[in-house]
């Protein structure tokens, strides 16, 4: 059995070794310093799709960051399908997120749950099956695994084999022997490694691999080496491939297979070690003329994606550049005001219209297909495809808005981003930044 | 009939415009009659700076042929299209 873990096909030394033993346990005290969290970003996208004719999903996903900067995925999967085996899913999995939660190591964690865990009579399993992924706040990945298909580690768009290691648990109900017997005994695997920037974690439920099974292109399945190949194919088709569209990928395309009516279960977790990505969000005018330029600046060496919000600032920032503003006549919206386009900028929306409607999705999210889209709508998907949004906001008053004949009632520039940064801190988890010019 | 003239409209998008009915002046090109296109461009624009000064008159604005039109509305733009192109 091997003691520690490496990265079988990484062409580079293997980094991130880990002894395998519960003394390095997540609330061990940290010796060496790892990559600086702030230059990583974990994105956690999942996505499901039921058994067709089920009322309730089988299988469960659970994700959730702790105090201590620890983030605990878990998938399950209940045996059978439908509400009694989602009810034994979620049983595992809210006792596997609150042990590890609480930190108990993912070892133990998993030992207790399989000796909770009722035994199927006649096939001598378990009723749920689970993944369960467990990051500290160096970055480092424990996971132990117990009867999903195995997970799949994408390192520089290569697949490594972290070498696992196998831990015999009894089984309620089956006569104990020592030494303990692979065959009656339930086997998990727990593994763990270091992650590094540009890291893909994907764990999946049984109705990925099996899928399409019976039917003439997969008679038994569209089966693991395919699906590993599928998932590098997406990578290598869009290298910076969000979380949550390669989990939604990978779940289509085995309802594909199944011909759109789910034989199983279909659930996918993608767990993303990304550098942050950056936004820029520029709204209002500054306060004092002089500081145009700075504005400018700003605008000009920012690495990330920017915005500007508000046709003034636009204009303040185009002047400064010699760059034109055009505003976009196509698709014109009764409630928000067209986009813009500027050489440099992602886009350029108006200002206290746009962000009003803004915060007002924001506070109705998550499902955003359903709303028209518009300069609003846009802005917003930026915001959420980013993880540190900069904002800088113009203190100039308007004159204009002041005025009392205004059918509406128009905010102040700085509430109105304040209610949006902490939107976005609290239901989207990003990180936000506000500074005032 | 209109020789090669051209009438350039440009339509405020800003906010004041806009919430003062400038949301409206942006479909103009639905109005314009057949018998003009070709000889009509439409433009929208950031704030034009006319609703921070009160001596421009009121919001939405528009500026047909570099003359600002102030509490502009689609028949009064029209009306003015139809002046510039000499049909009156
Ligand atoms: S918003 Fe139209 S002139 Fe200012």
């Amino acid at each position: 059995m091997h003691n520690t873990i490496s990265l079988a096909t990484a062409t580079k030394p293997p980094q991130g070794l880990s002894p395998f033993d519960e003394t390095t346990a997540p609330s061990a005290p940290h010796e060496r310093p790892g990559p600086c969290l702030d230059e990583l970003f974990i994105e956690v996208g999942y996505y499901q799709e039921k058994k067709h004719g089920q009322g309730a999903a089988g299988d469960v996903f659970l994700s959730k960051k702790t105090s201590d900067g620890h983030l605990i995925s878990v998938l399950s999967d209940g045996l059978g399908s439908g509400i009694k085996a989602g009810v034994l899913a979620t049983l595992t999995a809210t006792m596997a997120m609150q042990f590890v939660a609480e930190d108990i190591p993912i070892q133990r964690a998993a030992r207790i749950i399989m000796k909770t865990l009722p035994v199927c009579k006649e096939r001598n399993i378990s009723y749920a099956t689970f993944t369960i992924v467990d990051i500290d706040g160096m970055n480092r990945v424990r996971i132990i695994e117990y009867d999903n298909p195995p997970y799949v580690l994408i390192r520089q768009s290569v697949e490594c084999e972290p070498i696992k290691k196998m831990l015999l648990v009894h089984r309620r109900g089956v006569p104990k022997k020592s030494p303990p017997e692979p065959f009656t005994n339930a086997r998990m695997y727990y593994s763990a490694f270091e992650a590094l920037p540009g890291d893909r974690l994907i764990f999946f439920s049984d109705g990925i691999p099996q899928s399409g099974m019976g039917s003439a292109p997969f008679p038994l399945g569209w089966g693991n080496p395919a699906v590993h190949s599928y998932i590098q194919q997406e990578i290598a088709e869009k290298p910076d491939i969000s979380a949550r569209e390669l989990a939604q990928h990978l779940v289509f395309r085995a309802l594909l297979h199944d011909g759109y009516r789910a034989f199983d279960d279909i659930t996918c977790g993608v767990i993303y070690f990304r550098k942050p990505r950056k936004l820029l969000v520029l709204s209002g005018p500054p306060i004092d003329s002089n500081r145009d330029r700075e504005l400018a600046d700003l605008f000009t060496r920012f690495p990330g994606k920017k915005i500007v919000c508000g046709g003034t600032t636009a204009t303040i920032i185009g002047r400064e550049l010699g760059r034109p503003v055009r505003v976009c006549l196509k698709d014109i919206d009764p409630e928000v005001p067209p986009a813009s386009s500027m050489e440099g900028a992602d886009l350029v929306t108006e200002g206290i219209i746009t962000l009003g409607k803004v915060a007002e999705l924001l506070e109705q999210g998550p499902r955003f297909d359903r709303f028209r889209a518009n300069a609003a709508l846009h802005l917003v998907e930026f915001l959420l495809d980013s993880d540190h949004i900069d904002f800088v906001v113009g203190t100039k008053i308007n004159e204009a808005h002041q005025d009392p004949s205004m059918p509406v009632e128009l905010e102040i520039r700085r509430n109105i981003v304040k209610r949006i940064a902490s939107l976005l801190e609290e239901r989207y988890l990003k990180k936000t930044t506000i500074r005032f010019i | 009939m209109y020789q090669d003239k051209t009438v350039k409209v440009v339509v405020c998008s800003g906010t004041a415009c806009y919430v003062m009915g400038g949301s409206e002046l942006l479909l103009l090109d639905d109005h314009i009659p057949s018998r003009w296109k070709g000889h009509v461009e439409l433009e929208g624009s950031p704030c034009l700076g006319f609703c921070k000064n009160k001596t421009q008159g009121k919001a939405p604005f528009a500026v047909i042929d570099g003359e600002v039109l102030s509490e502009a509305t689609i028949p009064g733009i029209l009306k003015k299209i139809e002046e510039k192109l000499g049909e009156t």
